[in-house]
């Protein structure tokens, strides 16, 4: 309290109680006044007749009205459902307080907005109702979290129970590899056979072959996934992995007349950490960028690298002027085995250990896009 | 093919029909091939006969990969083993070449890729014979025994390390 507040030992007059008293009261207000407006809860309250006398700056950002385009109007008009809003002010006219969950009201640009409303009568001095006081909290966060609690358990069963059949795939893949390796065998060894018969079971059989290693591939991936292992801590230089890895792709990278562009910072990139799941995901996220790129059909291809360092983070962009990702495929890259390349030419499980493993890394991983310009992935990785 | 020594391979893999094609084509190669369909049988087999080389799958009922391979390896010190493992048992494949494995393999295995490793292992099993072979040699010549007993224990050595 400020000194001139407190009364000294002479005594008031009545102008000065009052003055001081209207102080108090002014300040108690704008105390009042501050935590409201700062509240992310939207809180209004009403006259007794429903008419909104005050209406927070929570509100404004949960349903896009300012606070004097709605005062003087009535409450309920902000509700979706006028009627059950005026049932829940006479509630709470009779019972003290009234509650909905997930209540809905309409935003200013005419969606639902959901809130849990717990309404209050305010009682004049007299003890005669007054008005009501509503405070509404967003469900919306709240719920997302809730389903994102629920997706990360869905996809970590989904791990799980692919991996465990990956596991039982396994074996008999082998056999049926084993048996394809045998009959090419034979077919090599047979005597006095058609060459055009030949032919025919060389190729089938490299055809088994190829499948063989397709499934390995899958089931490889979906067991590296799965797996739970610590990553690695050696010293490594990203621009020497990158160029690795451009070059082991480099056939494909020809093969579709893609130009790989290397915007690195000077010097050496140095980092510790896992090679082997950065390869991984440098493979996943050029071999993305070239498919992106292809599917696109035009010339001029590029996958540009670039690196760059912020103090105790590494940032490697890999970008690509290819299809970039419609905001749909936004929704699902993440899912595993969801894939916009044709059968047989991607899993559907890239992104989803990219992301994975960048956790796993203690990193970063985000992405720019645009349909028709094409997407930059980001990942930022600690130094040390 | 006929340069190449005979290696004498003992697989050791549950997955009957997986056996029975791989000896197919290991033996179409050249390789001298037993197959056994679990560790005690292998261990059986070993007890009696020869190797320079066990393929051993890891994931078996009754005595696993790493027991397979730690048994064998004390009824023949120098064998090599190749264990063959699911990606999810990568730590226990560790735990195997802790034990002195050659190599573990990624199932499904890639033929060529095996074939390889075999012949490396067998290399490496020659190697370590006759290093040992020689150590043994020269300890026999420092002892300076006579003429006789030098041929009785070079005999000896000659059955144990199974060098003609």
């Amino acid at each position: 309290m400020e000194s001139n507040d407190v009364p000294n030992s002479r005594s008031e007059t009545t102008s000065e109680v009052i003055a001081r008293l209207e102080r108090e009261c002014s300040r108690a207000r704008r105390h009042l006044a501050t935590v409201l407006e700062n509240s992310s809860d939207m809180v209004f309250a009403t006259d007794a007749d429903g008419i909104l006398v005050s209406f927070n700056r929570g509100g404004e950002r949960a349903i896009g009205y300012s606070s004097e385009q709605v005062m003087g109007r009535p409450a309920r008009d902000l509700a979706a459902d006028p009627s059950e809003f005026e049932r829940l002010e006479a509630l709470s006219r009779t019972e003290g307080r009234a509650t909905h969950q997930e209540y809905p009201f309409r935003h200013k640009d005419g969606h639902i907005v959901r809130f849990d409303l717990s309404l209050i009568a305010i009682t004049d001095s007299d003890g005669r109702f007054a008005g009501t006081s509503s405070v509404c909290r967003d469900t919306a966060p709240m719920k997302k979290f809730h389903d994102d609690l629920i997706r990360v358990d869905r996809l970590a069963e989904i791990g799980r129970t692919a991996s465990g059949i990956a596991h039982e795939i396994n074996n008999p893949v082998a056999v049926i590899g084993e048996i394809s390796g045998w009959i090419e065998a034979v077919v090599g060894d047979a005597k006095g056979m058609a060459r055009e018969d030949r032919e025919e079971l060389e190729t089938a059989v490299q055809h088994i072959v190829k499948q063989v290693k397709r499934c390995r591939g899958i089931t490889r991936q979906l067991l590296a996934y799965a797996r739970d292992s610590e990553p690695a801590q050696t010293s490594l230089d990203v621009h020497e992995l990158l160029r690795e890895t451009v070059s082991f792709l480099n056939p494909e990278l020809r093969h579709k007349d893609i130009e790989a562009v290397f915007d690195f910072m000077e010097g050496s990139l140095l980092l510790q950490s896992d090679k082997q799941m950065l390869e991984q995901i440098f493979v996943n996220l050029i071999s993305n960028a070239i498919h992106a790129v292809k599917e696109k059909g035009e010339a001029g291809g590029r996958v540009v690298l670039k690196t760059s360092r912020d103090g105790s983070t590494v940032q490697i962009r890999v970008s690509d002027n290819g299809t970039g990702i419609s905001e749909e495929n936004q929704k699902r890259m993440y899912d595993l085995f969801f894939t916009t390349k044709p059968a047989g030419k991607g899993t559907g499980l890239g992104l989803p250990i990219c992301r994975d493993i960048i956790g796993k890394l203690g990193g970063e991983f985000s992405f720019e896009t645009q349909v028709g310009e094409g997407t930059t992935f980001i990942v930022r990785l600690p130094t040390g | 093919m006929n340069e190449k020594p005979d290696i004498r391979v003992l697989l050791i893999d549950d997955e009957e029909t997986l056996v029975e094609y791989l000896s197919k084509r290991l033996l179409r190669e050249g390789f001298m091939v037993k197959a056994t369909f679990s560790g005690e049988e292998a261990v059986e087999v070993a007890a009696g006969e020869a190797f320079d080389v066990a393929v051993v799958d890891l994931k078996m009922p009754g005595i696993d990969g790493v027991e397979t391979q730690e048994k064998l390896k004390k009824i023949q010190p120098f064998l090599q083993s190749i264990v063959l493992t699911g990606h999810g048992a990568v730590d226990t494949a560790l735990e195997s070449g802790r034990q002195d494995a050659f190599k573990y393999l990624l199932k499904p295995i890639e033929y060529d890729n095996l074939v390889d490793t075999i012949k490396a292992a067998y290399k490496k099993k020659v190697e370590l014979q006759q290093a040992k072979f020689q150590q043994e040699v020269d300890e026999i010549y420092r002892a300076g025994m006579g003429a006789r007993g030098i041929k009785k224990a070079m005999n000896k050595l000659r059955k144990i390390y199974g060098i003609e």
